[in-house]
């Protein structure tokens, strides 16, 4: 499950405020569960998002960051386009959502 | 049958043993208090920003299924229930209550999972799936800020005084009641956590131990894993009866869910 | 005869002379004298730095979860139970021994766990079923902890 929150529209040169939330478990590999065996890592290493295909944001995830990870950014508004938000996961899965930005 | 075994036990016993249930105690109507009010200032900010919220992943989730048509082609539930035919806005603060068809007492999972099999011919959810915490989620969203208030009458009067005994019962390794921690010791503290009163009005919930959403059903056996009880199983009579006790104990409290807690 | 054994004799053929009692709901079979127990449990020796150990971790006794003790460096103690701070000036080894091992009969309504109890409990955790929250070794290591805790 992922939840965006993107304006549809803005004007040329406004600041917008972009947030991005996935659930994902981002299990640490550092917890033992009852049987005291190793829970196996299970996280996600990238959250990139770009805007007309350049990148405007990128983050490398650790096991650090909490489960259900939770990301607030601006950005300026130059022209219509597509902004997509991607994650990809240690064994290489991706998910990604994307938004339009309409800019007058 | 379980008074008189009770008051036969109080009787037997000698020497100030202790007796199977806690002393009936009660918190003052104007003291109850949501355990909103027990959060850092950081946590009330997450529950209250309707994005941050990671609650709100799953009423998302079952906003999605609750306007889906089902593979099957039968009614999506939202065709029943749109917005004037059966409405749920505020419902689930008068949850859980009486099923006439089986003459059980049911929470809002049961009764999503008797709607699935007697309105749309669907096999019921697993407990704890995504797809049942979110059309839970969903539904209890619709009732945020209503006050919970349910009906003990008739034969919802045979689960409340039910659930009232469990939550009066010593139990576990512990031997403890809940009403020893939330109605006699609420306020103080367990090393950095504070008790709270034990209500159910942001349920389901983000719980930052569980690092993900559950239902009250997964703290009610955490709070039995706590005091060294053996859980009973998601869904069982007694958690149910217990749900019911816990909502009128907590009479005038707003919903809050989708909650955030510890 | 002296009179402390004149006196423990009587206790043994007239046990409700001196308020002696057995308690057969623990792990083991204990005696109690008054509001005391003074028989180290199974005979055993108890450490106190073993006994810190027990009081403070997580794992073990976690006494911290609801008892102060002002002495120790550990941060966030818990108040549900009155401060142990100097337990040791008011509270003799028997008291202390009696208090850990079955406090619920002492005060039935307390919230204190009796750690040595066995028997009469419902529903039980898995886990849990068939020994005490503590053992004999544990407890004897918390009451010599305990009772180095003076002003």
């Amino acid at each position: 499950m992922i939840r965006i929150s993107a304006p549809d529209t803005a004007t040329a040169g406004e600041i917008i405020e972009l947030k991005a939330m996935i659930q994902h478990p981002m299990e640490t590999g550092y917890r033992r569960d009852s049987k005291g065996e190793t829970i196996p890592r299970n996280i996600i290493k990238q959250f990139r998002c770009t805007y007309d295909g350049n990148i405007i944001f990128e983050g490398e995830f650790f096991p650090g960051i909490a489960a259900n990870p939770f990301l607030t950014f601006h950005a300026r508004a130059t022209r219509t386009a597509m902004i997509e938000f991607s994650w990809t996961d240690q064994h290489g899965e991706r998910w990604s959502e994307e938004r339009l930005l309409t800019v007058s | 049958m379980r008074r008189l075994v009770a008051l036969a036990l109080l009787l037997s016993a000698c020497g100030g043993q202790s007796g199977e249930y806690a002393q009936q105690s009660q918190i003052p109507p104007e003291a109850i208090q949501s355990g909103y009010t027990f959060l850092q200032p950081e946590t009330q900010a997450l529950q209250d920003d309707d994005f941050a919220n990671p609650g709100f992943l799953w009423v998302d989730k079952g906003e999605t299924l609750f306007n889906q048509i089902p593979e099957t082609g039968a009614p999506a539930c939202a065709s029943c229930h749109a917005a004037d035919n059966r409405p749920l806005s505020g419902v689930a603060a008068h949850y859980p209550v009486m099923d006439e068809e089986t003459g059980k007492l049911m929470n809002i999972e049961a009764r999503i999972n008797a709607c699935r099999e007697r309105h749309q011919d669907l096999a019921p959810l697993d407990h704890e799936s995504d797809a049942l915490l979110g059309l839970t989620a969903y539904v209890a969203s619709l009732a945020r800020g209503v006050p919970i208030s349910v009906n003990i009458d008739g034969p919802a009067r045979n689960y409340y005084e039910a659930g009232k005994d469990y939550f009066f019962l010593r139990k576990g390794q512990f031997n403890l009641a809940c009403s020893q921690c939330h109605n006699d010791n609420w306020g103080k503290k367990l090393r950095g956590d504070t008790i709270s009163q034990g209500h159910g009005n942001a349920f389901p919930a983000y719980r930052m131990e569980w690092q993900t959403f559950g239902s009250l059903h997964r703290r009610l056996r955490d709070c039995d894993s706590g005091i060294r009880a053996e859980p009973l199983d998601y869904g069982s009579a007694t958690y149910m009866a217990v749900e019911l006790y816990l909502a009128k104990r907590a009479e005038g409290l707003a919903m809050e869910s989708p909650g955030v807690r510890r | 005869m002296k009179p402390a054994a004149a006196a423990a004799l009587l206790c043994l053929l007239v046990p409700s002379a001196c308020n002696q009692a057995s308690n057969d709901r623990l792990a083991s079979p204990v005696t109690i004298v008054g509001d005391a127990v003074p028989a180290p449990l199974e005979g055993r020796q108890g450490d106190a730095q073993r006994g810190q150990q027990v009081f403070t971790s997580r794992d073990s006794g976690h006494c911290l979860l609801c008892h102060q003790l002002a002495s120790l460096d550990a941060e966030f103690q818990g108040n549900v139970g009155p401060p142990l701070t100097g337990i040791g000036d008011r509270l003799d080894a028997g008291q202390i021994r009696y208090r850990i091992i079955d406090a619920q009969t002492i005060w039935p309504d307390t919230v204190m766990p009796s750690y040595y109890r066995t028997d009469g409990l419902r529903q039980v955790g898995e886990a849990y079923k068939g020994a005490p929250a503590l053992n004999a070794q544990e407890v004897e290591d918390l009451v010599a902890f305990l009772e180095t805790q003076t002003d």
